[in-house]
Formats: C-alpha cells, structure tokens, sequence
C-alpha cells in the first residue's frame, strides 16, 4: 500500500529520519528496516491524524505562488493568518505542502 | 493544546515502535536497538520541542522550551544535513560510475597536485592513490574524500574532458576558490547553481580522472561530450561544452586546430548556466533551458550566440531583474529553517474563481512559530 511521504517533513518526521539516519550510519540497524519504520510512521501518523485530532483550522493569506505538479499542491503565502479555536497565528511567509486525500483511498 | 499534540506524537511513536518490533525481530535485530530508536526519537522530539515534557510516561526531565535545534530545511526530503546541499540540482543524478583515473600521466607543464582531489570508488577511506596524492599537495580546504556517505559519486566525473590543460588554466581559481568551500567541498557539483563558472569548471576538470596523453586527444574529447552528455545533467554539459572550449582554444595555438571552435566564451552562458543551477521558480526562458540540455554542443551553440548578437544590437532586456527577486526570497526562505512556516496536508479540494483562491485541506501538521499544531479540517482562502 502506497503511503504518503509527507509527514516525514514534519517535526517528529525529521526527528525519526535523524535517529534512523544514526542508526544506520553506526550500522546499528539495516537501512531495509530503517525504511520499514518510516513507511510504517507513514502510517501512522496518518492514522492518528484521522483519529485522533478533531481540530479545525482557517487560513487567510496573500497567495505569492501556487505549483500543481505529481497530484501534489505547493502553496507558497504571504502575511498569512491561522485560526482555530484556541488561538491565533500569523505568519510572514508559509508554504503549504498537500498530497490528494483521494489517492489513499484508491 | 500542546498537551494534546505531545500526546498524539507519543501515540504516534508508541504506535510505530509495537508494530515494527515484529520486523526487528525477524531481521534479528533484537529489540535492544528498537527500544534504542524509541528513546532517540523522543529524545530528539524534545529537544526540539515537539514534545513537552509532561506527559504520563516519564521523560528525563528536560525544558520543554529547550534548546532548540534547528529544524534542518523541512522543505526538501531529508537527504543527510541538508545545509551543506544545494537544492539537489542534475549533479545528484550523476550515474555514478566506477571509473578513476589509474595511472597519473602528467602533461608538461601540469603538476600531479591536480589529482589531489579524489576520485577512487571508496570516498571515505583513504585508498593508496589517495593518499599519494593528498601527501603531494594537501592545501587548506581542498575537497576531502571524508565527507558525508550519502555522496561518494559526486567527486566522480564521467566526462571525458581534458583535465590536465584545463586545470592549469584554472588553477588559480580554483585556489582562490578554495577557501570557500570548507563545508561544500564534495558537494561542489550539486552548488553549480551558486558558483562562479570558472571555480566550478575547473573543479570539475580537476575531479576529471581522464589524462590526456597528448594533444591529439582532442577530436575524441569533442566525440566523447555528447555521449556522455545523455547520460550527464544539463549543467554538466554546459560546463564540459565550456571545458572543452578551453581546450580547443588552447591547442589551437600549438597544432592546426581538428575541429573548427564552435563556441566563443560567452558572457551569455553565465546566466543561463545560473538558470540551469537554480531549480525553483524559474519563469524565465524555458525555451533557453530546454536548449542547453540538448545533447550536441552543436544544437546549443547557435542560441546563446544569438543572443550575444541580439544584445549587441539592442539594449539589454533585463530579463533577470525581477528573476533575481525572486529567487532570492525563495533561497533566503529555504536557508531559514527554522523560521520557514510549514503546513503538510491533504486536500480535498482547490478551486480557484479569478484570483481567489479557495481549499479545503484535512489531516494536517502545522508548525508555525516554532510550535506543531495538528488539525484535522481546514480551509484556506488566498488572494493571488
């Protein structure tokens, strides 16, 4: 099953990638279980996203650039605002990185 | 509300750990180094502050506002520390090929310390060769073979270019160049983007390992280009095209010359060869680009000398005036890890009416200001 390289982008995603980048470096562990882990954090993280977070967000910005290229939409915002419940974010510059939700589902 | 996102990351982790601790166990790994991944994770996810340190299982106590590390460019895959790379430019997809350069035949009037960059198969052990060479002329900030794994074929060149001449041409250059490669030295191929065309080409020719015996060895130079050419990125070939160039232009003064010089030295090609370099948002002469990756010096020679014609005759177009702005807002972004905002989702949706952009976006990670937020709907309106 394909799975979406994404969220290996994310925080704890670089942060699993360095462990496993050590890891493999000091031959502690094969670079074949090292991409089992991550597909596997691929996984789940994509899981615990749909399961376990309810939270819902609005995004207000100046667009500086928009790419549509392998299924994949790279935004690129200028003076943007984040909004949710709780609390209120605004941004300078952010980019936005969004696979098609439709292609998990295949 | 970071409670709950630490919480969803110890999920995360908890969730990973169990289901490959089957896969560990059938590669005989043992679970030791699993339970040693986990503590590492976590333990990196703290210091960056992914994590608080309150949470039911018990970490080593650690201010969750610690020290934080700087989060490596999250903008392009992680390849190993992703500040000595350049945006991965047609360098990285060098067929990396076994040659090296077996015997050193210096030319009259070449010093063998142009070896002293290596090129042997094995990057980060000293083979004999090596060793040699490095002994002959080491000076401060030449590329070492010792550098990061993940690159041992960069310093291979597969062009069949001339190294000996050129080198000497280039030699000063590339001293003066070298101290500004302390970090980047194995990596000058994939920074062509950034370089001057001169430090880079003669880098290359110095990371050549294939030795011209004599000057006859010119026609087969030319022959050699394209071949190569189609398997080489496009940058290499305006390098090598220029390589050769050099080569041309030198033997022409000591023997009838064997092919007629086809390209001038262009101040044109500096330019294009920077578009080539630089991989993002590039609007600008597309057509340009697609010329120069073509694979016979012959196809690219007549644009760039048209061009050189054209702006001889008219004011200069200024065409990278505004290219060079944006560029440098993009480059400058994406050398600010730890300031560049990310947002990694699915959509669902993006419609667009005139300028007004519209999506609806799920399952996301945001970090924004230095703090992960997870959301699992979103909408997004931008103005373009």
């Amino acid at each position: 099953m394909a799975t979406f390289e994404l969220y290996r982008r994310s925080s704890i995603g670089m942060c699993l990638t360095e462990t496993l980048d050590e890891m493999v470096s000091n031959g502690t562990l094969s670079p074949d279980l090292a991409i089992q882990v991550l597909v596997q954090f691929d996984k789940s993280m994509t899981e615990a996203l749909e399961t376990q977070v309810k939270s819902k967000v609005t995004v207000k910005g100046h667009l500086h650039t928009y790419r549509f290229c392998d299924n994949v939409w790279t935004f690129i915002l200028q003076d943007a605002t984040f909004k949710n419940e709780e609390r209120q974010d605004q941004v300078g510059r952010v980019k936005i990185v969004a696979c098609d939700s439709k292609l998990l589902t295949q | 509300m970071a409670n709950n996102v630490s919480s969803v990351y110890i999920h995360v982790v908890d969730d990973v750990v169990s289901k490959v601790r089957d896969e560990f166990i059938n590669f005989g790994v043992g679970e030791n180094v699993l339970n040693e991944l986990q503590a590492l994770w976590e333990m990196k996810m703290m210091q960056c502050g992914a994590i608080s340190g309150t949470i039911e299982r018990p970490p080593p106590a650690q201010k969750p506002a610690g020290p934080i590390t700087p989060v490596h460019d999250l903008n392009v895959p992680y390849e190993g520390p992703t500040e000595e790379y350049e945006t991965p430019t047609a360098e990285m997809l060098f067929p990396p090929t076994p040659l090296q350069t077996p015997i050193q035949t210096p030319l009259p009037g070449t010093d063998q310390s142009m070896y002293n960059i290596p090129t042997g198969p094995s990057d980060y052990a000293p083979s004999p060769t090596t060793d040699i060479r490095n002994g002959v002329d080491l000076k401060a900030g030449r590329p070492s073979p010792y550098m990061q794994p993940p690159s041992p074929w960069m310093s291979q060149r597969p062009l069949g270019v001339d190294v000996n001449v050129a080198y000497v041409e280039g030699r000063d250059e590339v001293d003066k160049g070298a101290p500004n490669q302390p970090m980047t030295q194995d990596f000058f191929m994939m920074s062509s983007g950034k370089r001057k065309r001169d430090d880079y080409s003669s880098q290359l020719t110095s990371g050549g390992y294939m030795p011209q015996q004599d000057g006859s060895g010119d026609a087969m130079i030319e022959f050699i280009l394209p071949k190569n050419q189609a398997g080489v990125g496009k940058s290499m070939t305006a390098c090598a095209r220029d390589t050769a160039t050099k080569i041309l232009s030198k033997k022409e003064t000591k023997t009838a010359p064997v092919l007629p010089q086809q390209d001038g030295v262009h101040d044109e090609y500096d330019d294009l060869f920077h578009f080539q370099g630089v991989a993002t948002e590039d609007y600008n002469t597309p057509a340009e680009q697609v010329e120069l990756r073509a694979a016979t010096p012959a196809v690219g020679t007549p644009k760039p000398a048209k061009n050189e014609a054209a702006e001889d005759d008219e004011p200069p177009l200024n065409e990278d005036d505004d290219d060079e702005e944006d560029l440098d807002d993009l480059e400058h972004g994406e050398e600010e890890p730890s300031t560049q905002h990310l947002v990694l989702a699915q959509f669902d949706k993006v419609t667009r009416t005139k300028s007004r952009w519209k999506c609806t976006l799920k399952d996301g990670i945001m970090h924004l200001n230095n703090r992960d937020i997870l959301f699992n709907k979103a909408t997004g309106e931008f103005d373009f």
